[in-house]
């Protein structure tokens, strides 16, 4: 086993500005990073578990709020979906520049954005897409759903947002009280989507799903079976067409849309962690260069 | 002219009811995009309010439109079809505003769909009278 392996004395944890955005780096020469996107209208703060856990799995791990996010809530409306796409891949070719391996995952849009870069960038060593958000069919979305494409193609989106409220993507009450509360409080994560916001979504989900059959690099899709934003078809739709040769979707029983914060979040790192290991050359326990087996998860 | 409401009602009674349909909902609009904008002006972030609002919007949108095809619909082989092939051009309208629409110039824009709606409402009494 080489020195790399050993277990950093401390994280470097680097906070930009007033942003929430997380660099977890080892102290020494780590050659695999992971680049985490967060979701629509949220913060780098609902990756920063999955952040640590990756960052324990000998990961450097890099997570920055996207374009709109994180500010002023004015500041979203402003935004293209180019813009959250020309970014991320700005920080993935970066990172490209420094690692041997960089995987990528995301959640939510996050997901969405990862699916999309790989399409373009075929440099990109691995996927975790969770909550995949291709469409906006969960079971909260409003009974007045319908009248949707009348707002989203008139000026009516840079009016409307959708409030978030219960169950806020999570099946754990606990947390989802500590969530609301926290919501109250954190003026990073919106309370609200605007539906100028969802506009950008669907036509960056529209993208993603034109080059989707473009993906050849390994992903793992997880959903929950009862995500309360956007059902499973779009994470079977993104498992039918990508032309990967090592897929897996995994579906969850006891979580909503915040896979990463809910009921099963542990299950979601280590599957991930394991996934990422088997694709990668640099994983604990094998000798560098050693190849290890993608036997998938 | 000495105002009748009497007199109104039958006008309106002559009226077919796709064109009164488009009319309610063509001022109904105007007046709703102008209280918008005011709001807008006054608190960008009413979001209570905004979904309100734009749940009503969409509402007397849906009725605009549906009035819009109804009268064209009705008057195709008419000597108004050709007003009907203008007034079509409204129901597009505010998808063309909405293309090219940015938060940035969003009173602007609502300007434009403002003028747009005054538009197709002198068009309209025009078919009326």
């Amino acid at each position: 086993m080489k020195d790399i392996w050993k277990k950093p004395n401390f994280i470097r944890v680097i906070v930009l500005g007033q942003s929430l955005d997380f660099e977890f780096v080892h102290e020494y020469q780590c050659k695999r990073a992971v680049l985490l996107f967060h979701g629509m209208t949220g913060s780098p703060f609902e990756m920063k578990k999955m952040g640590r856990a990756l960052f324990e799995a000998d990961f450097d791990v890099f997570c920055y709020c996207l374009p709109g996010h994180g500010t002023s809530p004015i500041n979203i409306k402003t935004v293209r979906w180019q813009d959250w796409y020309n970014d991320s891949v700005n920080h993935y070719k970066t990172l490209s520049e420094k690692y041997a391996e960089v995987y990528m995952g995301g959640l939510c849009m996050g997901g969405v954005l990862a699916l999309a870069i790989a399409a373009e960038h075929e440099g990109v060593k691995g996927i975790v897409s969770l909550s995949t958000t291709l469409y906006l069919d969960g079971w909260t979305i409003p009974w007045y759903n319908f009248f949707m494409p009348l707002g989203l193609h008139t000026i009516l989106r840079y009016y409307y947002s959708f409030p978030e409220r219960e169950p806020y993507g999570l099946k754990n009450e606990v947390l989802r009280k500590k969530i609301a509360a926290l919501q109250k409080r954190n003026t990073e994560a919106l309370d609200n989507y605007p539906m100028s916001c969802i506009y950008e979504l669907l036509k960056l989900s529209k993208f993603a799903r034109k080059n989707m059959c473009k993906v050849t690099t390994p992903v793992l899709l997880m959903h929950a079976k009862q995500d309360d934003l956007t059902s499973t078809k779009g994470s079977k739709f993104v498992y039918n067409n990508i032309k990967s040769e090592i897929k897996n979707y995994i579906e969850l029983e006891d979580s909503y849309h915040l896979v990463v914060m809910d009921n099963e979040r542990d299950y979601v790192f280590k599957t991930s962690i394991d996934f990422l290991n088997s694709l990668s050359d640099f994983a604990p326990g094998l000798e560098s260069g050693q190849v290890a087996e993608s036997a998938g998860v | 002219m000495k105002f009748d409401i009497i007199n109104v009602l039958n006008i309106l009674k002559l009226m077919p009811v796709s064109l009164v349909l488009l009319i309610v909902s063509n001022l109904l609009l105007i007046i709703g995009f102008v209280v918008g904008k005011i709001i807008l002006h006054k608190n960008k972030n009413a979001v209570k309010f905004f979904a309100y609002f734009s749940v009503v919007i969409c509402v007397l949108f849906a009725i605009y439109f549906i009035s819009i095809i109804w009268f064209a619909l009705c008057n195709l082989f008419t000597p108004q079809a050709v007003y009907s092939v203008v007034l079509m051009i409204f129901l597009f309208m505010p998808f063309i505003i909405g293309r090219f629409a940015t938060y940035e110039r969003i009173h602007f824009y609502t300007n434009i769909q403002i003028l747009t709606l005054i538009a197709s409402l002198i068009l309209a009494f025009g078919l009326a009278v």
